[in-house]
Parts: structure tokens; C-alpha cells; sequence
């Protein structure tokens, strides 16, 4: 790359970063600025890139589900004491599903995956294809089945029944990820450890799994923001405030045009942080969990 | 070690989840509860008229459910079919009546409650007709309304006429002079979109509009026929697109069309007649005062007149006398006179909302006449729905999914993929292959 | 796979020389420790799967349901012959097209970028976390609020800048619907593309670039006989996941469009989803979404072919 100080090359190269950070960090400003305003202000043309009259009684009215003062005189789009306001319960539900899916979907997968990466036994191809390949049957596919069956064991509208199908479909992917990262170690340690005495689990408990942590905190990553996304299924298997989680609850609000358009956004706001903050807090484990399952 | 601190905080973890998501146990003396699932509309005023309403019977304890008005039929016939969890009493159109009735998901009102059918005396003919299921009554109305062709009078002035449209092609005349003095840029708008229950009676009333049917009195589709007056409408709304008078983001609208009315940057509208009082209202309106009702334009002025109601499930009877009693209750407090003769929710909707009702003794009650007529011109609207509001044609067990398929095929007439006269043939061999089954 | 072998016979050994320990813990661990894994996936993602194969093959209209005759294969008969179900074939198959294109594109060009040093790429680098962050429904509320026809954003910027010259109304337009999916899903997804194409060039030694400058190669040979060879399995594997995740796509179609205008964004999975919840046919509904698992498996299952034929290439 001798080419490297010419300006004009230097030039491009940098007016292609910026369209590309305008086009992938644009959309995410523009929703924060039109959450500051009220709707009366987003009806304008042109729109108003800096709010011209920012205020916060949009994030105010969604956290703390009282009318502020400018509320108040409004008949708020007669729909915004429905579902825009149900954020903060959404929050807590999604938080308790993604939680609980990530434990459950640490355990599970990490166990299976030290065992395909180390272990030979009958069965090792075809039960590992097997779990790979129930990723891709799509979630439409099987929505109804599995609405009937959740309704069957009466665990309708209930975190467990997320919980469960969460599991199922972020596992295949961590599987697969902590399967190359296990693979990618060194035995040497492991296998001290077992010329010691140690049985395969106790290996993997007090030496692999402490050595893989980064790879184990990237699967963690990954499974939270599954379970914290997942739009589907929630949909199909809550009914109420009791488990609907925050995709539920936004799209509700999103596509019911009474509501407030600019309270909608505000609570889009906040339900992106706790996912944005996620991946930026955990990012270094993903791309190195990235480079080690990609670049061999 | 780090592996057995990573275990135990695993464990803790689990244990705390666990906390919360095992169910508390319930507190408070025994009542008998009724689960009421509504639409998402003005939930705050419904959960009051439930607070009065259990003060007024402290032993029944309303339990409420809101669904999106796009998706409540979808997301209600889920319910259903899941089986458990079919709620006890909500609400209903004449849409869906047959085909959640045909299924067996809600129950004849009169069989449970004979004085059903002395009160069914009290309610307009087109409301009855709406909540009738062989020959049966399956609800008590919520809100009944004719859809209502809404004009901007002081816009129209301004562009120098003095009455609202009385044919469809004046209509389309004087959109095309205020569109020329650059008055408004798109003067028509109506909520079109594919998730708007709303829009197939929009279209329908364009169709009465002009005197014409959609099904003979056997359940035959007439519409298919040539130069009938539903070619006719889709040709209309084709020729106010290509003109450039008719919003083209209609398609995608559902209360937009109000808003826009509104905002004062469009003149005409086709809705239930209760958006007026949206329209006039001042804390909610720039124009307010502006925007009257008008008959439908087209040779007849006919219109749709439609009914949402209050149903009950199959799931109550089952549950025996007391809830059925409390259900009762409900229903009367809610859809009817109430135990004090004064319609109290009824009412409240009325006054508050300006939704229209089909308890026929209210036209005459003093506090609903004067707080209608703040916002609409009311003998009119009574003339409206009186003479010329019809109940939908072809109220069958397969209208609401003929509707749902409609709804594409009218799409794409509009969108000139498609000609009118293909349109409503597809629509015909929908609605015969669904008759046939 | 190599080196996996190497494990083996290298943890056979461990084992061998450890044979004091009961032979038996040895044989049960694998499949204790795999179960778990096996029934939940199981339970959720196989037995649902033939549980809706055998709703298919029963008439079960949900109004009707006294009316439940085996119809055999009557159900996906009629779905594959109608005339809707092929258009909406036909218009999940120019999507997926486009995605797979669009996508692709942006993960490596993008990849190529910010594969180089320099503060912005290094900024970039976190930035581009962000759009795969968010969640796919959330993607599309912003993205709606973009595209609106009345106060959108993107008609302000264009009527701004001058390419067109009054506001276009994008989601109600059909020609235009379907490529508001296309950017949504290109903003969403491309991302991760781009880190997975990253992480591929990041190992890609250093002096087989200067090599390949010594001998006199430019930069579009450089790409085509070093980056792109190292490129093709990442790119392989974007394949197979773009091209099932647009025969699944349904939460954009939900949030954007609902399917429309008319049934210009009517693909299959959204098409199975009013097939049980519109028309209320489940029989039917269960047929499409069985094929659609079948459509997604079986191209998996080519592509899986094509992708290890590769490995045993390079």
C-alpha cells in the first residue's frame, strides 16, 4: 500500500468513512432528536434535525406513566395509555427472559460444546447437525405448533415459556461459536488436568471454562441480545403485561398511529440502551469471539 | 475457586429470577371475576367506567385486556383457539359476529338473558341487524355509528363554492380547483390501509353511495356485474389518483386521514361520523369549528351504518349462574340502560368522545343533544343515520376474511396493477370459494 | 477440522493412560452432557416442526372446526397452485436477491474498510456494532419514521439535495415497499457482515500483500487472487444466512409495511402468517410453513455441500 499519503486518496478515503458513519449512526441521531420534540413539532416540513423547542416531558410521561403539564390539556391520542406506557413493566420482562435464557443458554451450550470440540463418540455428527440444522427452520414454521403446546402446558403468557424457546433457538448458534472457541485452545492444560485425576466435567469446570471466559462472555453477549430482540415468538406467546416484553410493546405503539408518535420514539429510546450499551460494554469480547470463530 | 463462585452465583441468579416469575400468592376477599378484552381506544375513560361500575357492584371484579385495533380480530381469534384463554365478555363489530358466532365463540345474548330481546326493541333497526345471528341477538352495542362524508367549509370558501359535493364527479371537480389554487395539495385522504378494519366501510358506503349492492338477498356477489356501481367507485378512487387530488399515502393510512383534516392541509374525509367531534374539537384541532358532515355524495346518499358491541363468550355459561349474573350486569351497566336507567357508560362515550350510539331513548336526552351540538349539525346527523345508514351487505361467517382479502385486491386496483373489472372478479371467486366451504 | 483430529488422538491418549478411572462415567458424560442441549432443542425446534406437518394435512379451518376431515396432501396442493402463494414466491425470491446482494456488498466493501488503520476506521469499528444491536423490530420503527411520506427525513434530505423533485410517498408505492425492506435489512444485517468479513481479513498474513506488490500486482489483483479466496468462505456462509433470512423475513414486513401495498410485500412467511390469522386456515397456514421449512433446510443443505466442497479445495 505504497499509496498511502496522497491526499486526494486520503481525501476519499475519508469521505467514504464519514457517509458510512452518517448512514449506519444517522438514523439512531435522528430518532434521539425527534424523541426530544413533540408531535406538533415532528409535523413539520421540513423536519427539524435540532429541535427548535427540546423538551423531556416525552421521556418524562413514558417512565414515569403520569401526564406532564403539556400532556395534560391534550387528549393524548386516546391510545397513549395503552401499550406506550407499559414500557417499564415491557423492561422488566424482557430483562428477566434475557437473563435467565443467557444462564440457562451458558450452561447448556457449554457443556455440549467442550464435548464436540474434545470428545468422539457414537452419535457425535449426527446430534451435533442436528442442533445446527434447528436453527434454520424458521420461526413461522413453528410458531403455531409450539403457541398450542405452550397453551397445552398452561405456561401461556408466563417468562417460562419465552425462557424455553429462546433457549432452543439461541442455543445452536452459541453452541456453534463456543464449539470453534473451545477447539481454538490449547489441550495442553486440560490434559494436565486430567492426567491428574480430574473427570472430563471437572476439567471443563475449574480449568476450561475460566480460560474461556472471553469466549464465554461473547456467547453471553449474543444470547442476551437474542432473547432481548426476539419479536415472533413473543408475540405469539404473550397476552399480557405479565410476560409481553419490549418488542411486543414498541411495535404495538409503533404501528397504532393514535398514539403519540413522539412518546413511541421516546420509548424506543430507552429500550435501546440497555442493547446498545450491551454490545459496546461487552464489544471486545465480540469481535475477538468474531475473529477466532471466522479467521482461521 | 473462580469455577465454584461462577456456579453459586449461577445458582443465585436462577434462584432470584425464580422470585419473580413464581406467581405471589392473591390477597383479598373472593370475587367473582369477569375478563373484559377491549380495542385500544380511550382505555383511560374504560378503566373509570369499570372503577364506577365495581363500586356499583363490589362483588364482580372486572379484569381488563387492550389489543391493538389493526390486529383485535387476529390477536382475539388466537385467543379463542388456544382455548384457555378466551376472554369472558368483549368487544365486537358486525365484521366478525357471524364468524365468531358460526365457530361457537360467543353465545346468543337471548338465550342467557330473555329481556335481551324487549331492549333490542330500543335500538336502531341497522344496529340490530348488525349483532343478529340467525335470527339471534349477540350483543348489546357499544357504539353505532354511519360512516359520514366530512368537509372543510372554510377551505371550500376560500376556494369559492358555497355547498359541499353531491355527486362523486363534483367532488372530484372542486378537489381539482383547490388543488389548482394551490390551496391544498392533496384534498382527499381516506384511511385505506390493509390492518384498518375501517376502510371496506369506506368503500362500502361509496358503493350505497350511487344505489348500489354488493350481494342479491340469496348471498350472490352483484358486484361483478358490469358497470356496477363497485367499478365504478374503484374506477373513482383510480381517476383521484391519477388526478392527483387523492393522497397517495392513503394506502398506508388508518387515523392519518383524520389528522391530516385536522392539521387543515386536507379538505375531504370519509369516516365514522364521530370524528367530527375530533375535528371540531379546540384542544385537538387548528381548525376546529371549520368541518361539517355532509350527506355521501352520489345519487342515493346512502351509507354504512355499523355497529361495535359488547358479546360474551361460551367460556361463561360454563362458569354458571353467578357469572353469568355478573356478566349481566356488565353487559347492562355497559351496553345498556343500567340498573338506573341512565345508560351511564353509554353516556359517557357519547359526551366525552362524541361516539355515536344506537339506543334509540338517548336521541331525545337533553345533556347528549347539547354536547352534540357543539360539534355537529344534529338533525342532519339523525337524518343520516336514520334514512340512510344500511347495515353492511353480506354479513356471512366468510365476511371478515372476504373483507381481509378485499382489502389487497382493492390495493391493487388503485395501484393500476389491476383492472376494476378483474378486481371484482376476483373478489367474486373469493367469495364463492369461501361460501363454498 | 484438522486440528480437531489432532485433539482426538491426543485426548484418546490422556484417556488411555487415565484408564484406572471407571470406564462407564467415561461412556455416559458425552451424552449426559449433550442432552440437555438435545431435548430442548428437540422439544421446541423438531417436534413442532412434525406437529405442524400433521396440522397440514387435515382440513382445520379455525371457524369450522367441527369440520376436520384428513385431506391428505389437499392442502399443500392448493397452496402451491394458487395463484397468490406463487406471486408471493416470486416476490420473496427478488427480495431475498436483492438482500443477499446488498448485504454482501456492504459486508465487504465495508469489511476492506475498516480492515485499514486510522482513528475513523478505529471509530467505525465500535460504530458499526450499533445497527446489529438494536433489534431487528426496532430497526424498523426507525426506518419507518424515516421513510414516512409526509415528514419523513429522507424526502426532506432528497427535495434538499434536489434529486427528486417533490415527496414520494415510499411505503405506499409498490414498486418502492419491497426496497424499504431492502435498506432496513441492509442497515440491520450488513453489519455484521461486515465484522464477520473483519474478522476474515484480520488473519490473512501481511506478506501476502507485499508479495504480490513486489511481483507488480495492483489492487483489484491483490483482491482477486489474496483477499478474495481467503473471503469466500465467510462469504459462502452470508449466503446460506441471507438467503434464509430473507424466505423467514416477518418483523420487518410486520413493523413497515403489513404486507402491502396490496401484496407487493406479501412474502411467504408473512403469506403463512395471514393464511392462519386472516383466513383463519390453519390446515393451510401449517402446509405453507412447512414448506418454508423445507425451502430453508433444502437450501441449506446445497449450500452446506457447496461450502465444504470448498473447504477441501482450499
Amino acid at each position: 500500500m505504497t499509496a498511502r499519503s496522497t491526499l486526494p486518496l486520503q481525501a476519499a478515503t475519508l469521505g467514504v468513512g464519514i457517509i458510512l458513519a452518517l448512514f449506519l449512526l444517522g438514523p439512531i441521531l435522528w430518532m434521539v432528536s425527534s424523541s426530544f420534540q413533540f408531535d406538533s413539532d415532528l409535523f413539520t416540513v421540513p423536519p427539524q434535525l435540532i429541535p427548535r423547542q427540546p423538551t423531556l416531558d416525552n421521556y418524562r410521561y413514558i417512565l414515569t406513566r403520569e401526564a406532564p403539564a403539556s400532556y395534560s390539556g391534550q387528549i393524548t391520542g386516546r391510545r397513549a395509555s395503552g401499550e406506550a406506557l407499559s414500557l417499564v413493566p415491557a423492561l422488566k420482562n424482557s430483562f428477566i427472559v434475557a437473563t435467565v435464557v443467557t444462564l440457562f443458554n451458558l450452561l447448556f451450550s457449554t457443556l455440549a460444546a467442550y464435548t464436540y470440540a474434545r470428545l468422539r463418540f457414537r452419535g457425535r455428527d449426527l446430534t451435533y447437525a442436528f442442533i445446527l440444522t434447528s436453527r434454520l427452520i424458521p420461526a413461522i414454521s413453528v410458531a403455531i405448533p409450539i403457541s398450542v403446546l405452550i397453551t397445552r402446558l398452561k405456561l401461556l403468557d408466563t417468562h417460562w415459556a419465552l425462557i424455553t424457546v429462546y433457549v432452543a433457538f439461541t442455543l445452536p448458534f452459541t453452541m456453534w461459536f463456543l464449539m470453534k472457541y473451545f477447539a481454538f485452545l490449547p489441550p495442553e492444560i486440560e490434559e494436565a488436568a486430567l492426567i491428574d485425576g480430574c473427570t472430563r466435567f471437572g476439567a471443563l469446570r475449574r480449568v476450561v471454562a475460566p480460560m474461556a471466559a472471553p469466549g464465554l462472555a461473547a456467547a453471553a453477549a449474543f444470547a442476551f441480545m437474542g432473547a432481548y430482540s426476539e419479536f415472533l415468538f413473543a408475540l405469539f406467546l404473550t397476552r399480557t403485561m405479565a410476560a409481553k416484553t419490549v418488542p411486543v410493546i414498541l411495535v404495538a405503539t409503533a404501528i397504532n398511529h393514535d398514539v403519540s408518535f413522539a412518546l413511541s420514539f421516546a420509548a424506543l429510546i430507552v429500550a435501546m440502551i440497555p442493547a446498545m450499551a450491551f454490545a459496546l460494554i461487552f464489544r471486545s469480547y465480540i469481535t475477538r469471539g468474531f475473529v477466532s470463530a471466522f479467521g482461521r | 475457586m473462580r469455577g465454584k463462585g461462577l456456579a453459586l452465583f449461577a445458582v443465585a441468579a436462577l434462584m432470584a429470577s425464580l422470585l419473580f416469575v413464581l406467581p405471589g400468592a392473591s390477597a383479598g376477599p373472593t370475587r367473582l371475576t369477569v375478563s373484559f378484552t377491549v380495542w385500544t381506544f380511550a382505555v383511560d375513560l374504560i378503566k373509570e367506567n369499570i372503577r364506577r361500575f365495581e363500586q356499583r357492584y363490589p362483588n364482580v371484579e372486572i379484569k381488563l385486556n387492550d389489543h391493538n385495533w389493526g390486529q383485535y380480530n387476529d390477536t382475539v381469534v388466537s385467543r379463542f383457539v388456544g382455548g384457555s384463554d378466551a376472554p369472558d365478555v368483549l368487544y365486537s363489530s358486525d365484521h366478525w359476529l357471524q364468524q365468531w358466532a358460526a365457530a361457537g365463540w360467543i353465545v346468543p345474548l337471548e338465550d342467557h338473558f330473555p329481556q335481551v330481546k324487549e331492549m333490542a326493541k330500543s335500538f336502531a333497526p341497522y344496529a340490530v341487524d348488525g349483532m343478529t345471528y340467525k335470527g339471534k341477538i349477540y350483543g348489546l352495542p357499544y357504539y353505532a355509528d354511519p360512516m359520514g362524508f366530512f368537509y372543510n367549509e372554510a377551505i371550500l370558501k376560500k376556494a369559492g363554492f358555497t355547498l359541499p359535493p353531491a355527486t362523486w364527479e363534483e367532488l372530484l371537480a372542486q378537489s381539482k380547483v383547490i388543488k389548482e389554487k394551490g390551496l391544498v395539495k392533496y384534498p382527499i385522504g381516506f384511511g385505506f390501509s390493509l390492518q384498518e378494519p375501517f376502510s371496506i366501510e369506506v368503500f362500502i358506503s361509496m358503493v350505497y353511495s350511487r344505489g348500489g349492492d354488493l350481494f342479491d338477498k340469496d348471498g350472490n356477489p352483484v358486484f361483478d356485474r358490469p358497470g356496477s356501481a363497485t367499478i365504478k367507485s374503484i374506477q373513482w378512487v383510480r381517476d383521484a389518483l391519477k388526478a392527483g387530488v387523492l393522497n397517495p399515502e392513503s394506502l398506508s393510512w388508518d387515523v392519518q386521514a383524520g389528522a391530516a383534516m385536522r392539521a387543515a392541509t386536507q379538505v375531504y374525509s370519509i369516516s365514522r361520523a364521530s370524528a367530527l367531534w375530533a375535528f371540531n374539537d379546540p384542544r385537538q384541532s387548528k381548525e376546529a369549528g371549520n368541518f361539517k358532515i355532509a350527506l355521501m355524495p352520489g345519487s342515493t346518499h346512502q351509507t354504512v351504518g355499523f355497529v361495535r358491541f359488547y358479546a360474551m363468550s361460551s367460556q361463561v355459561p360454563k362458569r354458571g349462574k353467578e357469572a353469568l349474573d355478573a356478566a349481566w350486569a356488565f353487559l347492562n351497566y355497559f351496553g345498556g340502560p343500567g340498573p338506573d336507567n341512565s345508560y351511564p357508560v353509554v353516556r359517557k362515550w357519547a359526551t366525552d368522545f362524541g361516539l355515536g350510539f344506537a339506543q334509540m331513548p338517548l336521541f331525545r336526552d337533553t345533556e347528549i343533544l347539547l354536547s352534540f351540538g357543539k360539534w355537529v349539525d344534529v338533525p342532519l346527523l339523525q337524518r343520516i343515520g336514520q334514512r340512510y345508514s344500511k347495515v353492511k351487505q353480506g354479513l356471512t361467517p366468510q365476511f371478515a376474511q372476504w373483507d381481509v382479502f378485499t382489502r389487497t385486491e382493492l390495493h391493487k386496483a388503485y395501484l393500476e396493477q389491476q383492472t376494476p373489472e378483474q378486481t371484482v372478479k376476483n373478489m367474486a371467486a373469493k367469495w364463492n370459494e369461501l361460501r363454498r366451504k | 477440522m484438522a486440528r480437531l483430529h489432532e485433539h482426538g488422538t491426543m485426548t484418546e491418549l490422556a484417556l488411555g493412560r487415565a484408564a484406572a478411572r471407571p470406564r462407564r462415567r467415561a461412556h455416559v458424560y458425552p451424552y449426559l452432557s449433550i442432552l440437555p442441549a438435545l431435548l430442548v432443542v428437540g422439544l421446541i425446534s423438531i417436534y413442532p416442526l412434525l406437529f405442524a406437518l400433521d396440522l397440514s394435512l387435515y382440513r382445520n379451518v379455525l371457524t369450522e372446526p367441527l369440520d376436520h376431515p384428513f385431506v391428505g396432501l389437499r392442502n399443500f396442493t392448493e397452496a402451491f397452485g394458487s395463484y397468490y402463494f406463487l406471486r408471493s414466491l416470486q416476490t420473496t425470491v427478488k427480495f431475498t436477491a436483492l438482500i443477499i446482494f446488498g448485504t454482501i456488498t456492504f459486508g465487504v466493501l465495508v469489511g476492506l474498510y475498516l480492515n485499514r488503520a486510522g482513528r475513523l476506521a478505529g471509530f467505525l469499528r465500535v460504530a458499526i456494532l450499533l445497527p446489529w444491536a438494536i433489534p431487528t423490530v426496532m430497526a424498523a420503527i426507525i426506518w419507518r419514521w424515516i421513510f414516512n411520506g409526509n415528514y419523513g427525513i429522507l424526502n426532506a434530505l432528497l427535495v434538499q439535495v434536489g434529486i427528486i423533485p417533490e415527496y414520494i410517498s415510499w411505503l405506499a408505492n409498490p414498486y418502492l415497499a419491497p426496497l424499504t425492506l431492502v435498506v432496513t435489512h441492509v442497515w440491520k444485517w450488513g453489519p455484521l457482515a461486515a465484522i464477520m468479513c473483519l474478522a476474515t481479513l484480520q488473519v490473512i498474513p501481511r506478506d501476502l500483500y507485499e508479495a504480490t506488490h513486489i511481483d507488480g500486482g495492483g489492487g483489484w489483483t491483490t483482491f482477486r487472487f489474496i483477499t478474495l479466496p481467503f473471503l469466500r468462505p465467510t462469504i459462502l456462509l452470508l449466503l446460506i444466512l441471507e438467503t434464509i433470512a430473507g424466505f423467514v423475513t416477518f418483523d420487518l414486513i410486520y413493523v413497515l409495511t403489513g404486507g402491502g401495498p396490496g401484496d407487493a410485500t406479501t412474502m411467504l412467511a408473512w403469506f403463512a402468517y395471514a393464511e392462519i390469522f386472516r383466513f383463519l386456515n390453519l390446515g393451510k397456514g401449517a402446509a405453507m410453513a412447512f414448506v418454508i421449512a423445507a425451502l430453508t433446510l433444502g437450501m441449506a443443505l446445497i449450500y452446506v455441500r457447496l461450502l465444504r466442497s470448498e473447504e477441501y479445495t482450499t
